[in-house]
């Protein structure tokens, strides 16, 4: 039996399900929208905001593929965040050139989830998440040690906000925040519609068949560490772009965005969000940040209040946040259509 | 309330209001409400100490401030950011401080990462930050008088002091020819020694430099750095872990029975509030049997001055602790903007830049000069070993080492100084 053969094609929509799916196509139309709005309607700390929710945002998407997706918690996804921001800050400091300098990132990041990946990927639960761990502080450990290529704890200082290049095609400056804003943006919503894609695809159906019964898959002839591989170097990418879009923010790469502290960032809005939930880890990033730089305006024992809101939404939210509006959109079942438990209840939600 | 006496009341307070607020905006000479200072400092983690320290050496100065008339009639707000010793919290902190609340200064800062991240973004934001603790060399060698940031602007003394003093004080002992080092393990541990040995070298090419052991951020067992460097058999240790590190590493060296074994130990900052504070008991039964040597950025018992002695009473009155050098520096750095706001008559970065060209200025740390070179302020501060002192309830520097600071500081050119191992 093929993959394709066991995910037969799914029941035409309800005429309610079809109402929610273009309700939700709508609210999405309509945030894209205010998102290319932004500059011109807001501030310049906003912009400079979003651009940090949508970095974490495609670094969540990435590693929700891991979590949410295929059943592997990652502590170690910072390692490949650092690995695609420094790859991009290096690329940008010879060569000035923005998107040879995020596709080097990017690149750099998903050879080094692939190669992790090999030995990552024989294991699963606690001792794939503690080896994941493990290699993301060795990346820590070799950016802040390895003092010649990486700057040592100092980081590497003074990388421009290169111009968007094609030799010979075209060259657009994006040194104005406002102007790489939508480099970012652009960028970030093509990443998630692919991922959006990549999760509906036959792919993504058979990492969630893995990650709901590994005997099951493997029976139905699907090579379980190969897809967990794929959706590994997969997450890595996400988590290099997601690297390579910070350098020329900030101008700065240092060895902090490489430590386990950093890997929390996505695991947290995550779970904030929703695993269950496409959209779960973007909402949970921009309640990360939203919630963070609320708390810190008012107090500077914002650590503590960030962590009684997150843990007062977990109690209240223990599927995230997501899971609040699912539940509203969900439309009632059609009686005599509902699953138990035991028939695939569990099925995972997208 | 009665309603007939409703109206009228909403009216006194209206007037009272207009009465209260309205004039000190009105006074004010720069067109702004108030001027905005943004204060950022590491008040999380291991090194809180310092951010706090910043923190009240920035209220204080406010309040004195506002209190004496503000700055050409203009109220100074302030607005404190833990940044969490991450280059990225700096940078986004100081992206927020200008960009939303509005600062048109802003002050602080602790680590050399966070300092050096920021530097460039600086240059972005088009606004002048005052540097009170960072210490690297490369900042104001580098990004101002290397890149031309004018933006930055360091108040507080750079890492010479830790490494050339040191050679400076210890270059006469003829009975040390045997140094080691234990050092922070990133940029401000690789240049303090190099630059300690340069130095050294320069009036003492007999000494050997034996050992060196290098601890990262955040270390809390140094017995094995301890061992490594002695069994080497060093005359003296230069050590450059700070904060709770340093006491943790004194302890430890106590344990080890190191002050049996050496002549002197070189703590880099052992002169910081919070680290005399965390050796008092040690220092009160004279455990360093003398051989402890330290300096600070700032000495709360340097210099013996009117000026020094009434900030310390002030201080402690406000705050009911010491302030470190952190503070010294913040509560400083404000007087200094107010000194080069009042003279430009305005903020503008080019125009208070130049107003604090020349500029000479008693603070409670002594008399700081501008050098415009590297924007960088000059003063002096002692090294000498901690002692207990009757007037004080915690140990002070005694046996002070006075250097002009002249004599130790770079000037340029700048020559490179190697930041590796």
């Amino acid at each position: 039996m093929t993959v394709r053969d066991a995910h037969p094609s799914p029941p035409p929509l309800s005429r309610a399900e079809r109402g929610v799916t273009s309700r939700a196509a709508i609210l999405v139309a309509i945030l894209v929208f205010a998102l290319f709005l932004l500059p011109w309607v807001a501030g310049k700390y906003p912009v400079y905001l979003a651009m940090q929710i949508l970095i974490l945002a495609v670094f969540s998407v990435g590693f929700n593929l891991l979590f949410g997706y295929t059943g592997l918690l990652s502590f170690g996804q910072a390692g490949f965040f650092a690995v695609g921001a420094y790859g991009c800050a290096k690329i940008l400091l010879a060569v000035p050139n923005l998107l040879l300098g995020i596709a080097g990132g990017v690149v750099a990041a998903g050879v080094a989830a692939f190669l992790l990946g090999i030995l990552s990927v024989r294991h699963t639960r606690i001792y794939f998440s503690m080896l994941t761990l493990a290699f993301g502080m060795m990346i820590f450990s070799i950016a802040w040690k390895w003092r010649d290529y990486t700057g040592g704890d100092d980081g590497l200082v003074g990388i421009p906000r290169a111009p968007l290049e094609i030799p010979g095609l075209l060259s657009i400056s994006v040194a104005a925040m406002d102007r790489y804003y939508y480099v970012v943006l652009v960028l970030s919503l093509l990443a998630i519609a692919a991922m959006h894609r990549l999760v509906h695809s036959p792919l993504g159906l058979t990492l969630q068949a893995v990650r709901d019964s590994e005997t099951r898959a493997q029976f139905a002839g699907v090579p379980v560490r190969k897809y967990r591989l794929v959706a590994f170097t997969i997450a890595g990418l996400y988590a290099g772009l997601a690297g390579a879009l910070l350098p020329p923010l900030e101008n700065t790469v240092t060895p902090p965005i490489a430590h386990w502290t950093m890997s929390a960032e996505p695991v947290l809005a995550t779970l904030m969000g929703g695993i269950h939930s496409f959209a779960g880890p973007i909402v949970g990033s921009l309640l990360f940040f939203v919630i963070k730089d609320v708390a810190m305006r008012f107090t500077e024992y914002w650590l503590i209040v960030f962590g009684v809101i997150v843990v007062a939404m977990v109690m209240r939210f223990p599927n995230g946040v997501m899971s609040f509006f699912e539940h509203r959109q969900r439309p009632a079942p059609i009686p005599g259509t509902v699953r138990t438990e035991g028939e695939g209840g569990k099925s995972a939600r997208t | 309330m009665n309603k007939k006496f409703a109206v009228p009341s909403i009216l006194v307070l209206l007037s009272l209001f207009v009465f209260v607020s309205g004039p000190a905006s009105a006074q004010c000479k720069l067109g702004v409400p108030a001027i905005k200072v943004g204060v950022q400092g590491a008040a999380s983690g291991p090194h809180a100490d310092y951010g706090r320290q910043i923190e009240m050496g920035a209220t204080m100065a406010a309040e004195e401030i506002n209190a004496a008339g503000g700055v050409l009639g203009c109220k100074v707000e302030i607005r404190f950011l833990d940044d969490e010793n991450r280059p990225a919290t700096g940078v986004k902190n100081a992206r927020l401080l200008v960009t939303d609340w509005g600062a048109h200064f802003t002050v602080g800062t602790d680590s050399s990462g966070v300092a050096m991240a920021m530097g460039p973004v600086l240059a972005e934001l088009k606004r002048i930050h005052f540097f009170t603790h960072a210490a690297t060399h490369r900042l104001t060698e580098d990004l101002v008088a290397g890149k031309g940031i004018k933006e930055i602007v360091r108040v507080s003394v750079p890492i010479y002091q830790d490494a050339i003093t040191a050679a400076l004080i210890f270059k006469d002992r003829m009975d040390i020819k045997r140094w080691a080092n234990i050092g922070a393990d990133y940029e401000y541990g690789y240049v303090a020694w190099n630059m300690f040995k340069e130095t050294l070298r320069k009036y003492r090419p007999d000494v050997e430099f034996v050992g060196e052991a290098w601890a990262p951020f955040l270390t809390l067992d140094f017995s094995p750095h301890i061992s490594a460097v002695m069994a080497q058999k060093p005359d003296a240790i230069f050590a450059t872990p700070w904060a709770g590190e340093a006491v943790m590493l004194l302890r430890q060296a106590l344990i080890q029975g190191v002050f049996d074994n050496v002549q002197v130990w070189w703590q880099a900052m052992g002169g910081s509030v919070d680290v005399l504070e965390g050796i008092s008991a040690e220092v009160a039964k004279d455990r360093f049997k003398g051989k402890l040597w330290a300096t600070a950025r700032y000495i709360h018992n340097w210099p013996d001055t009117a000026d020094n002695r009434a900030f310390i009473e002030r201080y402690r009155k406000r705050w009911a602790r010491f302030p470190n050098y952190s503070a010294e520096t913040t509560y400083s750095a404000f007087f200094i903007m107010k000194a080069a706001v009042e003279k430009a008559r305005s903020m503008e970065t080019d125009k208070v830049v130049a107003a604090m060209g020349g500029m000479q200025i008693r603070n409670p740390g002594g008399v700081r000069e501008f050098r415009s070179v590297d924007q960088q302020f000059i003063y002096n501060v002692p090294a000498g070993r901690p002692v207990m002192d009757t007037r004080y309830p915690i140990p002070v520097l005694g046996d002070l080492k006075v250097f002009e600071a002249k004599d130790y500081y770079r000037y340029p050119p700048f020559t490179p100084v190697s930041v590796t191992k």
